[in-house]
């Protein structure tokens, strides 16, 4: 064992280490409803939000898919869920973002490719529902932080006939 | 074969009153799996139901499978040209022929015994072929063909070889509706690649009530209003258009739009930069049309219902929604936009864009829809009270689109199909006019 790789796996780690506590401090962020301080401290001002369909599960740029946000309507998302606005989340639901299997897939130096799996359960009006898909985001580093400019969550369900819909930010 | 519907004649589950001008629905039709069996029997193996749209299968050898009324087909349109919808079940033991939802195939597998099946349907393979006498023949064991037909573009299937209209006498009044679709390009309409697949933990009627009731927009969707407006969206002062009865279960709506729409009605929501291609395009249609037809087409949306499970919205963009029930108090819902083949491409951008504000199960406005049905669903289990009622717009010459015409012209054809009749062309509204003047 050479003293070098110890020292190449302590940075290594200690950046996974740092991705890993901001995408737990997102999930955190979301399932308490501070929508708000998820919107202005983590992501950037171009930020693109994208969930494919769920049988073109690529990133097709012809296919239709289920969300494709720039930063003013993934504000206005918010801010609607945030206001009431939206019936189906009122009463909010409440919610469980499990992250796993975070890995650091390049770093392109101006930003990480960053992948992790997710499951979010949601409860409210009586149902509840998982969500499981695969987390693909672009970091760009900010200080000791990031901040999300591309957020894509590629679902694995064929379909969503048992949820109906999505009304919470995956 | 005729089914006895299980309860007494003098129970009626849709109550039409002309004289009281009163229309009520026993909310029984939602909840009880003994409707939702005989609905499967004479309302989806016997009308004409929706499959797919021609442009889903562009080439000789293209082929989608999907569920229709319950059952799996395959739409193929052969190595001839021709499309062709099959039971996607192999006509050896059963076993589906094709479980890719899409593709291109000159034949199809069955993967338990190998059969092999050309795409016109044929039994064209069949291993060690010396298992059978002489009285075997392929010929009798291609796959079973469905009845199907196309209108401008909308293919259509039934199960029932005794369904005694045409397709074309079977959307009646509804096909005026799909000319308005169809005629929005030069060289054809396509679905856009990319399904909604979800559904509701609701019967799939309320669904139906749902696409065409505009009455519930500014109550439930404040928060697309309130999106809209922030884009500079100014809705219409005046509440302008009307409902429509189609004959034969078909409905519409037809309203100003609050919004633009990219086919060629521009507004500043849309940006400026693409004004002159969307006024060019709103000239053209002019030239196509005259200024009126031009102007319904361009400058009107639209909600059509066709009977039983088919609607087609045409507003900020168009969607074609497929409602399958599954049981009493499921549905699966598959919705795809549809889009002139030749849109310039920043147009089918805005379009795809302004679709996903709206639409789909992440959209501002689909998501309270689903809950929305799903709490009337259970809202239904407290079965004290009995009925829903439906009869806004009963007493008016013209009934307004924020009336629910097209919902009762839904549930006179159920309830005509339920008793087994179908022998009716009814235009529901000239009925309730009569019942109007008696008063």
């Amino acid at each position: 064992m050479t003293s070098a790789l110890i020292v190449d796996d302590a940075v290594q780690v200690r950046l996974w280490h740092r991705v890993s506590q901001f995408l737990f401090r997102e999930a955190r962020l979301l399932d308490e409803w501070r929508l708000t301080e998820w919107y202005d401290e983590m992501l950037t001002d171009d930020i693109r939000y994208v969930v494919p369909a769920t049988d073109v599960r690529g990133e097709s740029a012809d296919a239709l898919g289920l969300i494709d946000d720039d930063a003013a309507r993934l504000h206005q998302r918010i801010e609607q869920l945030l206001n009431g606005e939206v019936w189906c989340e009122d009463p909010r639901s409440r919610t469980n973002r499990m992250i796993s299997n975070v890995e650091i897939l390049a770093d392109q130096g101006s930003h990480l490719e960053v992948a992790a799996n997710v499951v979010a359960y949601r409860f409210g009006h009586g149902r509840s529902d998982a969500y499981v898909g695969k987390y693909r985001f672009e970091l760009v580093p900010e200080g000791e932080s990031f901040r999300i400019r591309r957020r894509v969550v590629v679902l694995d369900h064929e379909t969503l006939y048992e949820h109906g819909k999505l009304s919470i930010v995956l | 074969m005729t089914i006895e519907l299980q309860r007494p004649v003098d129970d009626p589950i849709v109550v039409d009153d002309l004289e009281s001008l009163s229309f009520r629905v026993d909310r029984r039709a939602y909840t009880d799996e003994d409707v939702a069996a005989q609905e499967m029997a004479r309302i989806f193996d016997r009308c004409w139901l929706y499959l797919g749209h021609e442009s889903e299968v562009p080439e000789p050898g293209s082929y989608v499978s999907r569920d229709v009324g319950g059952r799996p087909v395959v739409m193929s349109r052969g190595s001839d040209g021709a499309i062709r919808v099959f039971a996607n079940s192999c006509t050896h033991r059963g076993a589906l022929i094709c479980s890719q939802p899409a593709g291109q195939a000159k034949s199809f597998r069955c993967p338990y015994h190998d059969w092999t099946f050309s795409n016109q349907g044929e039994l064209v393979g069949v291993p060690i072929p010396d298992g059978y006498g002489p009285g075997f023949r392929k010929a009798d064991f291609g796959l079973a063909q469905h009845r199907s037909d196309s209108y401008r573009g909308f293919v259509f299937v039934t199960f029932d070889p005794e369904q005694p209209r045409t397709l074309t006498e079977y959307l009646a009044g509804a096909t005026e509706y799909l000319d308005m679709i169809d005629d929005q390009s030069e060289v054809g309409m396509e679905v856009i690649q990319g399904a909604q697949l979800h559904g509701a933990q609701a019967n799939w009627k309320l669904m139906m009530e749902n696409s065409v009731d505009i009455y519930h927009f500014r109550a439930l969707h404040k928060r697309y209003v309130s999106y809209m407006q922030s884009l500079g969206s100014v809705p219409p002062r005046r509440r302008g258009g009307f409902g429509a009865a189609l004959g034969l279960g078909h409905g519409a709506n037809e309203l100003p739009p609050a919004a633009a729409r990219p086919l060629a009605h521009w507004t500043p929501m849309f940006g400026p930069e693409v004004r002159p291609q969307i006024e060019a395009t709103a000239a053209r249609f002019v030239e196509r049309f005259g200024a009126e037809r031009a102007e319904r087409i361009t400058g009107t949306n639209r909600a059509l219902l066709i009977f039983p499970n088919l609607l087609i919205i045409d507003a900020i963009a168009i969607t074609i929604r497929k409602i399958d029930p599954i049981g009493a108090d499921r549905m699966a819902i598959t919705s795809v936009a549809l889009a002139p083949k030749d849109e310039a491409p920043e147009i089918r951008e805005l379009r795809k864009s302004h679709y996903l504000t709206f639409l789909g199960p992440a959209g501002f406005a689909t998501p309270d829809d689903i809950e929305i049905v799903e709490s009337c669903q259970r809202g239904y289990g407290n079965r004290t009270v009995r009925y829903s009622d439906l009869s806004r717009g009963m007493n008016k010459e013209i009934p307004e689109t924020t009336d629910e015409l097209p919902a009762r012209e839904f549930w006179r054809q159920w309830d005509r199909l339920m008793h087994g009749d179908d022998g009716h062309f009814e235009v529901a509204h000239q009925v309730e006019l009569q019942g109007a003047e008696k008063q």
